[in-house]
């Protein structure tokens, strides 16, 4: 994920002023109409000239320490081997994951639960589903809550944040104003723990699935606003910005050019985070009743809140759940954390 | 040092007001609007106009925001739809519940967290480092409140060690002076009160530790690393002073800065916790009452603890910022 960026950087991270002709938004003139020309191209920056500005960069050596860390590879074969489950979830699942074909055999008012057996490998819940079918098509809906919840919370945040580092670092007086007026709002928002913030949202907008998302999404963008306008100000004082602010580059190109790429960084790692956070917080945000209303509608948060009232009499309902969600946001946690430390110089050693 | 005071309160002020405002306008937002959530479903439109001229709700926006400000300085959070109470009397009969649970986890946390993390950085890569982090990772992907489903399921219904429920074994007798079990129990001398009351707490109160612990192992060991490799931690050594002087005066101390942040504002977070873990044990708290508002769509309530806990965390951060600046002059100076 961190290569994306990469394409842009080698020049900057060498210092020279990027007068904006090799930038992202002069990428009209090399505009690749074949996909095979397109990877080349990708491979071509990533290549022969990080080496060639002398030294490689940090996303380079970041990527190379990444690889050899077993934290990121445990933490990637996790999260790849959820997505693929997600993505193939309805060839996976061996049966429906919301027909009640056992229906007969459970009976949870008389405590008589189906456990796994060759048909199904999971057991039944307890309205007779098949247990393993509803895990790995609540996968995909994990996933899907997991990722429109970070891409509302990094879309809505960066976009403040952006314009609150823009504004701070290239807006002169007026600017900084601006930056302290927005701050201000975002740190108010901050105050707030995560989870009453959705609740909150939540609670205005009733009880569902898109309610999750975005109550989850909403309660991320303060951390990513501060976040990315922390690390737009960082770079803000770089030798590039001045000497491209010194070419005469225009305010807003500079932006989103030469700082906003250079300071994604941050903001993707926390973006890994934020998925464990979302799957976690969706399951809380569920249990509380405000999540999706519909229990035939297999979600691993739903699921977990719907298999506490069976508890002590079929604890793997709730337990297969719930080792989902911690497995699979231990898996984003990781890879980010190891982002996170191959990223900091301070942690490098 | 009192002008640096002065003013951080001072800047509470447009924080908290602008606090005020978010909230009034997300119970403007509210579905339907209070005439709705306060009348049962079947009410004719004549009562709920009724009803609204009666709240004030026909006046313009600028009048009623005055006057939520006003109640909200009185001290006035409105009135419980569940009980008929009002909200600030329900919190505070419930406060001293939460406030022995939140305190329970956090010294759970701390006297924890904080050698365990200290451990694990000494003895970076072992094994008691690995676990410490792993464990630490896996308390933060769990949830709440599946771990204190498990913990009450496991240690109170099936080995039966712990109570599963309530703050106190129902029947037993206590002299009650301010609603703090613990508190009053030390100060009556009815030590077994003291001792049921902290076998009810200790189940909610691992629960409810699981992400401050977690987070302040982590935290103590970046910190320690950090500090261990700090040139003056290696003069020291150089000097010959006693290894545990090195350790105690210039290693942890240092390394505690963070830490002490990171307790901080943890603590504002616990609250929002405790209406997890509360509701699996039904502690009689302010987070257990808070998620029966949840389920009942209790808005005073809700609004009430958001701004409740806001103010709190907005204060935690006061006496964090304040207590860094007694810490480390460079702070007072910007």
């Amino acid at each position: 994920m961190p290569t994306t960026p990469n394409a842009q950087n080698p020049s900057d991270d060498a210092g020279t002023p990027d007068t904006g002709t090799t930038g992202p938004a002069g990428g009209g003139t090399s505009l690749l109409t074949r996909k095979a020309d397109k990877v080349d191209r990708l491979a071509e920056l990533m290549g022969p000239r990080d080496n060639g500005t002398g030294g490689a960069g940090i996303w380079r050596t970041a990527f190379r320490r990444l690889r050899r860390s077993p934290m990121a590879i445990s933490g990637a074969a996790i999260v790849a081997v959820f997505v693929l489950i997600a993505l193939f979830a309805p060839l996976i699942a061996p049966y429906s994951a919301t027909a009640q074909t056992w229906g007969g055999e459970v009976f949870p008012n008389q405590n008589i639960f189906v456990g796994p057996r060759a048909e199904n490998w999971l057991g039944l819940d307890n309205l007779g589903r098949d247990q393993f079918s509803r895990m790995v098509i609540g996968a995909r809906q994990t996933l899907l809550v997991g990722v429109v919840a970070t891409l509302v919370g990094f879309g809505v945040g960066a976009l403040i944040g952006g314009t609150a580092g823009a504004a701070a670092t290239l807006g002169g007086r007026w600017g900084r104003t601006l930056d302290n007026a927005i701050m201000r709002v975002i740190d108010m928002m901050l105050a707030l723990p995560t989870l009453l913030l959705a609740v909150t949202v939540a609670a205005l907008i009733g009880a569902s699935l898109t309610t999750v998302m975005l109550a989850v999404g909403i309660a991320q963008v303060p951390i990513f606003a501060r976040l990315l306008r922390g690390a737009m100000i960082a770079q803000g004082n770089r030798d590039y910005v001045l000497a491209a602010r010194a070419l005469g580059v225009r305010t807003h190109r500079i932006a989103l050019t030469h700082i906003l790429p250079n300071s994604l960084g941050p903001v993707i790692v926390q973006s890994t985070l934020t998925l464990a956070t979302a799957i976690i917080d969706a399951a809380a945000l569920s249990y509380l009743g405000l999540g999706n209303p519909d229990p035939s509608f297999p979600e691993w948060g739903t699921m977990l809140a719907d298999a506490q009232r069976f508890l002590s009499s079929a604890p793997q309902l709730a337990v297969y759940p719930a080792l989902g969600i911690i497995v699979t946001a231990l898996g984003f946690t990781l890879l980010g954390e190891a982002m996170r430390e191959a990223l900091d110089p301070k942690l490098r050693k | 040092m009192l002008r640096f005071i002065v003013r951080r309160t001072l800047q509470l002020i447009p924080t908290l007001g602008g606090l005020s405002i978010l909230l009034f306008i997300w119970l403007q937002r509210l579905p339907g609007g209070p005439e709705y959530a306060l009348l049962p479903d079947d009410a004719t439109d004549a009562q709920r106009a009724q009803l609204r001229r009666s709240l004030g709700l026909d006046e313009p926006l600028t009048v009623q925001y005055v006057r939520f400000l006003r109640n909200i300085l009185q001290g006035d959070l409105g009135t419980s739809l569940q009980t008929g109470r009002p909200v600030m009397e329900e919190f505070f009969t419930r406060f001293p519940a939460t406030f022995e649970l939140s305190v329970t986890a956090m010294l759970i946390a701390v006297a924890v967290g904080i050698p365990l993390g200290y451990l694990a950085a000494r003895r970076r890569g072992g094994i008691l480092d690995f676990s410490a982090v792993g464990g630490s990772l896996i308390g933060i992907c769990t949830p709440v409140f599946f771990l204190a489903f498990i913990l009450k399921v496991v240690f109170a219904e099936r080995l039966g060690l712990f109570p599963s429920a309530f703050r106190l074994s129902p029947g037993l007798s206590r002299t009650d002076l301010s609603g703090f079990v613990i508190l009053d129990g030390l100060r009556t001398g009815e030590l077994d009160v003291v001792w049921d009351a902290l076998m009810h707490l200790a189940l909610p109160g691992l629960a409810l530790a699981s992400i401050p612990l977690a987070v302040i192992v982590r935290m103590t060991r970046a910190s320690v690393l950090e500090v261990l490799d700090e040139d003056y931690v290696r003069t020291a050594n150089a000097k010959g002073l006693h290894r545990r002087t090195v350790r105690g005066r210039h290693v942890l101390r240092n390394a505690m800065l963070p830490v002490v942040t990171a307790i901080g504002l943890l603590t504002g977070s616990l609250f929002a916790g405790a209406v997890l873990t509360e509701s699996v044990f039904a502690f009689p708290g302010v987070g257990s009452f808070v998620y029966a508002a949840t389920q009942t769509r209790d808005y005073p309530v809700l609004t009430g603890f958001i701004l409740l806990i806001a103010t709190m965390y907005v204060l935690i951060n006061l006496l964090v910022d304040i207590s860094y600046s007694l810490l480390d002059p460079r702070v007072r100076a910007q």
